[in-house]
C-alpha cells in the first residue's frame, strides 16, 4: 500500500514537472518518472521482504525474485544515460525559462 | 544452419561500429557502414532459404535453462525484415555519401549501432530484452537527429527525446505490469496467455508503447514534427526503420498473446487504422514541405498496416507484411528524392520550388513512379500492398470489413489529390527564379548567411544522387513484376507468424 501510494506520487511529480518549460525540469521529470517505473518493476516480483537471491546460499522459497531486480538495474543505466544526453541538450540551448516559446524550430521552418 | 550464429546479427554491427570509431580512415569507415547492412540484407536474405526447410531457428543467449534465457529467434518474417531493413539501410548510406553527412565525426558508428539494436529487436524473443534492444536503436537516433547541427534541429531532439523517453517508461510499466501477472516476460512462454485478463492489461500496455513508437493517430503528433526537421538522410533511415520494428513487435506479440481469439481489442483497433488512415492522409494536405506531406503519409502507412492485427486473420498478417515492405521501399524513395532536392536547390518548400519537370527529368520518373507506388496505382509496390489490404478486409464482418475497405479507398483518394497537389508545386509552374546555392542540409550551416540568390539555368541534380533513389524505386517495380514470389515468401513468414506452434517448440527446447 505504502509502496503504490509512494508510486503515485512519484508519477504525479514526474508528469508535473515533464509538462514544465525547462529543459532541466523535463530532465527531473525523466528521473522521478523512471524511479516511480523502477519501483513499479520491483513490485512486480514479491513486494514483501525477502532474502537476497545468491544461487547456492539461499533457499530459494526465502529467496526475492532476481528477474525483477535485473530489469530494474538495466532501467537504471539505460535512463542514466539518457538523463545525461537531456541534460547535455539543456546545456548547448537556449535559456527556456526566459525566451517566451520553446525552441521547437517549427516557426521559423524554410 | 547454426542457430548460434544468430546473435551475430547483434555483434557484427557493434564490432564495426566500433572499429569505425575508432579508426579515422574515411575508406574504412565508408566500406564497414555501407557493408555491414549490406551483409546484414544478404545474412537475412540466407536465412529466408535456410526457413524453406527449418521454420524456426532459436538460440539461447548465455546457457541458461530455457524459459529463463533470453532467446534469440529467427523465423522468416524476422529475415524477410533483417533482409528489407538491411537494404533500405545501405542504400539510404549511399545517399549520406553524397550529402557529406559521413564526414560527421561518429556518423558512421552511431549509423552502425542504430542497425545493431534494429536487428536485436527483431531477432530477440523476449519483451524486455526488446525494450533494450529498441533503446539501443534509439540512443544513436537522438545523437542522429541532434549531430547535424542547427539549434532547430536541437529543439526536434528535445521532442523526439522526451516523447520516446515517456513512452520507453510506460513500456516498463507494462512489462511490470506482464511480469507481474505471468510470472514470464518470454513470448514463448507468454503463448496463448491471452485468456487471462490480468494479462490482457500488461500486454495491452506494452502495445500501447510500441504504437506510440509506430506513431499512429492519435498518438502520432511528434512524428510529423520531428522527422522533416532532421536531414533527409537521416529522415529516410527513420523512416525505414523506427516506427517499422515497432510494428514487427506488435504483430509478433498480438499473434502470439492471442492468437486467433484476441478479438475484443478488434473495434478499438479499427477504430485507430481508420483514424490514422483518413487523418494521416487528410493531414498531408495542409502541409508546405515535400517532407512533411511524406511524414503524414506515414502516419497514414502505420494505419494502413496495423490492419493486420485489427483482423488477426492469416491474409491480413501477410498484407500487413507486404504493405509494411512496400512502405520501406517508397518511403525511402521519395524522402531520398526529397533530400535530392534540397541538396541541391536548399530547400523542400512547395512555394520555392516550381517547373522541376523541365529541368529535372529523371527526378520526375522517380518522383512521379513513386508518387503512384504511394497512392497505389500499378505498376507499383503500392498496388500489391493494398490489392492484399482489401482482400483481407473483405474476409472480416460485413461491418467490419465495409469500415476498413472505405476507410482504405477514401485514403488513396485523399492521397492522391494530395499528391497531385505536391506534384502540381513541385514540377509544374512558372520558371524558378531563385534558390539556396549551399544544400540546405550541408553541416555548420551559418543560418543567417544563407540568402536566396537568382538560380542559374545550368543548375541541375547530380544524377548521383538520384541513384539510391532509383534503385529504391527499382526494387519498389520489381516488388510488382515480382508479386508471386513475394506474395509466396510473405505466406510463409505469416504462417509462422500465425502457428506459434514451431517458435514455442524451438524456443522451449534449447
Amino acid at each position: 500500500m505504502i509502496l503504490s501510494l509512494t508510486i503515485g506520487v512519484l508519477v504525479a511529480g514526474g508528469v508535473y514537472l515533464l509538462l514544465q518549460r525547462s529543459l532541466v525540469r523535463i530532465a527531473f521529470g525523466v528521473g522521478v518518472l523512471s524511479h516511480a517505473v523502477n519501483l513499479f518493476l520491483l513490485t512486480a516480483g514479491v513486494p514483501a521482504y525477502r532474502g537476497e537471491p545468491l544461487a547456492n546460499r539461499m533457499d530459494p522459497a526465502t529467496a526475492a525474485d532476481p528477474l525483477p531486480q535485473a530489469f530494474v538495474l538495466t532501467a537504471i543505466v539505460i535512463t542514466l544515460a539518457v538523463t545525461v544526453f537531456l541534460l547535455a541538450l539543456a546545456v548547448v540551448g537556449r535559456n527556456d525559462d526566459t525566451t517566451r516559446m520553446p525552441e521547437t524550430g517549427e516557426e521559423r521552418d524554410r | 544452419m547454426n542457430p548460434a550464429l544468430l546473435p551475430l546479427f547483434v555483434a557484427a554491427p557493434l564490432i564495426s561500429s566500433a572499429i569505425t570509431a575508432l579508426v579515422p580512415v574515411r575508406a574504412l569507415q565508408r566500406l564497414l557502414m555501407i557493408g555491414t547492412p549490406l551483409a546484414t540484407s544478404v545474412a537475412g536474405a540466407g536465412l529466408i532459404a535456410v526457413h524453406r526447410d527449418e521454420s524456426v531457428l532459436a538460440t539461447s543467449i548465455g546457457g541458461f535453462p530455457a524459459g529463463i534465457a533470453i532467446p534469440f529467434v529467427s523465423d522468416t518474417l524476422s529475415a524477410v525484415m533483417l533482409a528489407v531493413t538491411g537494404l533500405t539501410t545501405a542504400i539510404v548510406l549511399l545517399f549520406a555519401v553524397r550529402t557529406g553527412e559521413d564526414h560527421l565525426r561518429f556518423f558512421p558508428a552511431l549509423v552502425l549501432m542504430l542497425l545493431a539494436g534494429v536487428n536485436g529487436a527483431l531477432l530477440t524473443g523476449d519483451i524486455f530484452n526488446l525494450f533494450v534492444f529498441v533503446e539501443v536503436m534509439l540512443l544513436p537516433s537522438y545523437a542522429l537527429l541532434a549531430m547535424t547541427g542547427t539549434w532547430r534541429r536541437l529543439g526536434v531532439g528535445r521532442l523526439f527525446l522526451v516523447v520516446n523517453l515517456v513512452t520507453s517508461s510506460v513500456f516498463l510499466i507494462g512489462i511490470g505490469l506482464l511480469y507481474a501477472a505471468a510470472g514470464t516476460v518470454n513470448l514463448a512462454a507468454l503463448a496463448g496467455a491471452g485468456a487471462d485478463d490480468s494479462v490482457v492489461l500488461g500486454v495491452a500496455v506494452v502495445l500501447l508503447a510500441l504504437i506510440v513508437k509506430a506513431g499512429a493517430v492519435p498518438v502520432h503528433g511528434w512524428l510529423p514534427r520531428s522527422y522533416p526537421a532532421t536531414s533527409a538522410t537521416v529522415m529516410a533511415l527513420f523512416a525505414g526503420l523506427h516506427s517499422k520494428v515497432a510494428l514487427v513487435a506488435v504483430f509478433r506479440i498480438f499473434s502470439m498473446v492471442f492468437g486467433e481469439d484476441g478479438r475484443e481489442l478488434t473495434p478499438v483497433l479499427t477504430a485507430l487504422v481508420i483514424l490514422s488512415i483518413v487523418i494521416g492522409s487528410w493531414s498531408s494536405f495542409g502541409e508546405n514541405t515535400i517532407r512533411r506531406i511524406l511524414s503524414f503519409q506515414m502516419v497514414a502507412g502505420v494505419g494502413h498496416i496495423l490492419i493486420a492485427v485489427a483482423l488477426g486473420s492469416l491474409a491480413a498478417y501477410r498484407a500487413g507484411l507486404i504493405y509494411m515492405v512496400h512502405h520501406i521501399l517508397t518511403m525511402g524513395v521519395l524522402v531520398l528524392a526529397a533530400g535530392a532536392v534540397e541538396h541541391t536547390y536548399g530547400t523542400g518548400h512547395l512555394v520555392r520550388l516550381a517547373d522541376l519537370l523541365r529541368r529535372e527529368k529523371a527526378l520526375a520518373w522517380i518522383v512521379g513512379l513513386a508518387l503512384i507506388s504511394l497512392v497505389g496505382f500499378p505498376p507499383s509496390s503500392g498496388f500489391v500492398g493494398k490489392v492484399a489490404l482489401v482482400v483481407a478486409a473483405a474476409e472480416a464482418p460485413a461491418v467490419t470489413a465495409g469500415l476498413l475497405i472505405g476507410a482504405i479507398v477514401l485514403g488513396s483518394v485523399i492521397s492522391l489529390m494530395a499528391m497531385q497537389r505536391l506534384w502540381h508545386d513541385v514540377f509544374w509552374g512558372p520558371k524558378m527564379t531563385l534558390y539556396r546555392p549551399r544544400s540546405a542540409i550541408h553541416l555548420k550551416r551559418d543560418e543567417s548567411k544563407d540568402k536566396l540568390v537568382p538560380l542559374p539555368d545550368s543548375v541541375r541534380i547530380p544524377l548521383a544522387d538520384l541513384v539510391p533513389a532509383g534503385i529504391l524505386l527499382a526494387l519498389s517495380l520489381a516488388f510488382f513484376v515480382g508479386a508471386g514470389p513475394v506474395w509466396d515468401i510473405a505466406t510463409r513468414a505469416v504462417q509462422d507468424l500465425v502457428d506459434v506452434g514451431p517458435y514455442v517448440e524451438a524456443v522451449m527446447s534449447r
